[in-house]
């Protein structure tokens, strides 16, 4: 085994977008890095905050959220609430110092699997570039 | 309770002299009794010395007779006033009219607890007063009547800057009635003592319940109120400065993800501060649910996959994830830092991260009552300048929008 560093991301992707966006990616054999643990949910807004601080407190090197562009939402108004939740965990985040960066929120449509491929290739070598999770190697937290 | 949409001059304000020769106690308190004697408040919900002497608690009293050991100037906060007025109001208003003496941060968190429908202000009279702040309860624990006696002359001298309060009420900057912010909601009358005539202290009336409550005990609004005004902004922007300070220093000391678990590294999970806080009102919170313990099997799962694990594994989800849920509503009181048995500055972060997620959402806990909880509402095409560029990388690809 090599010892580069491999970014694993915890992708929660909305059933109705995102998530129908990565199979469109798949059945068009477009290649991606398999870095993403995907997590199928039924709408962004589906996505406790809680849920991603999890997440990055158990060591995932990065988090990313999947949902409808804004006015597509299956739900109408989820993926809008999504977008303020995102902003006050990135706020918390960065206040108290623990790289927004690792969070992101990104619009995938059912029918842009290139941009799910460019989007997921895109997150993964950026995180690869950041390193890994800081507290991954910390036994207190 | 009203809200106004006065501007941050000087507003044009009376206030009802009171003397202070009984102290600032004894002439609120000879005020709040004439009020139970004309039937104007049914009852009173202040805070009260216990009998051991060396505590206060909130009592509602009907009594006027019982009134001799409150306090509404009590030097210290063991329960946040809103939690209290919550706890008789939640289910709806009461057949009685409450007059609630609380201070400025317990209305704000009174008002948080409205929007969160935890509390019905309908039938609810707000007294609130000038502030010094609160002595820490470990302090005051060690010498009660050194405090109470320290805490009277703060009063008298009016020195209400004093290193001796709470860490968050030394850098609070809304320790009075909001007159130097827009838009903000009133207590119905506020009793003020800073930068008024010698002995004397004011009460001012804010809404027509205010003004009914000194017209039927015969308080003649007699006098200005511009010298309060120009020395509430004067303290207020001092403590605003300080404020600006402490949280650069508190920055460079907790953040980053080195630091920042360190700051919380004493905690021992027992989640008093979720307890205790005033806008912390779920029945069940989700981290003391089943949610968060795990079997044998998770717990190995994880320290096999780390390496190691800790054994209060998901005691820093608890302080973040509290944060993703009150932090907008966070009004600084400082009482989850009071109940922390570990001294950790609790308070001072919660505080510090907050004014930055209430200030993203251009929006500041317990200032109105008809601005809408941030993450209730959106935004679809204008949403917030903050909010965007926080989801910039989204924007940067053109996609939103």
């Amino acid at each position: 085994m090599s010892d580069t560093f491999e970014p694993r991301i915890v992708g929660f992707f909305c059933k109705w977008c995102t998530y129908a966006g990565a199979d469109l990616a798949g059945t068009s054999r477009l290649q991606y890095p398999p870095n993403v643990l995907p997590i199928r949910v039924m709408c962004s807004s589906r996505v406790d905050p809680v849920f991603l601080i999890t997440a990055y407190l158990r060591g995932a090197d990065a988090v990313l959220i999947g949902g409808c562009h804004p006015g597509d939402c299956h739900y109408i108004e989820g993926n809008y609430y999504t977008r303020r939740r995102m902003a006050m965990m990135k706020t918390i985040f960065e206040s108290l110092g623990l790289e927004p960066e690792r969070l992101r929120l990104s619009w995938i449509s059912a029918s842009e699997g290139p941009r799910f491929a460019s989007v997921i290739t895109e997150y993964t070598e950026n995180t690869r570039k950041k390193g890994p999770n800081p507290v991954k190697s910390k036994v207190f937290i | 309770m009203v809200s106004g949409n006065k501007s941050s001059d000087s507003i044009d304000l009376k206030g009802a002299p009171l003397s202070l020769a009984e102290g600032a106690r004894g002439a609120l308190l000879s005020f709040l009794r004439e009020t139970l004697d004309n039937g104007l408040l049914d009852a009173l919900l202040i805070p009260m010395k216990v009998p051991a002497g060396d505590s206060y608690a909130w009592v509602l009293v009907k009594d006027k007779s019982l009134l001799e050991d409150a306090n509404p100037f009590a030097p210290i906060m063991p329960v946040q006033g809103a939690r209290a007025l919550s706890s008789i109001t939640k289910h709806g208003a009461p057949d009685l009219r409450i007059g609630a003496v609380l201070r400025p941060c317990e209305q704000r968190a009174a008002i948080e607890l409205c929007k969160l429908k935890q509390l019905d202000m309908e039938k609810v009279v707000f007294i609130t007063l000038d502030c010094p702040g609160v002595i820490p309860l470990k302090d005051w624990f060690s010498d009660p009547e050194k405090g109470e006696t320290q805490f009277q002359q703060l009063l008298e001298k009016g020195d209400f800057l004093s290193p001796q309060m709470r860490p968050v009420c030394q850098i609070c900057d809304k320790m009075s009635a909001p007159i130097d912010v827009d838009n903000a909601t009133f207590p119905d009358i506020h009793f003020a003592l800073l930068g008024v005539p010698e002995n004397k202290g004011l009460l001012i009336p804010f809404s027509d319940i205010g003004n009914e409550l000194l017209e039927k005990t015969g308080q003649a609004l007699s006098s200005d109120t511009q010298t309060w005004q120009s020395k509430v902004k004067e303290i207020n922007a001092q403590k605003c400065g300080k404020r600006k300070t402490a949280h650069e220093k508190l920055d460079k000391e907790i953040s980053g993800p080195e630091k920042f678990p360190k700051a919380f590294a004493f905690c021992i999970n027992c989640h008093n501060c979720m307890r205790v806080c005033p806008v912390c009102y779920c029945q069940k919170c989700y981290f003391d649910s089943e949610m968060l313990k795990h079997s044998a099997d998770t717990y190995l799962e994880r320290s096999m996959k780390k390496g190691s694990l800790w054994f209060k594994p998901d005691s820093l989800l608890f302080q973040i994830g509290r944060l993703s849920h009150m932090s907008l509503s966070c009004v600084s009181c400082g009482t989850c830092q009071d109940a922390c048995p570990m001294d950790i500055i609790v308070g001072q972060v919660f505080a510090f991260s907050s004014d930055q997620t209430q200030q993203a959402f251009e929006y500041a806990a317990g200032r109105n009552l008809d601005e809408t909880l941030p993450m209730r509402i959106y935004q679809e095409d204008k949403e917030l300048p903050e909010v965007c560029s926080m989801c910039k990388d989204v924007l940067e690809s053109g996609e939103d929008q």
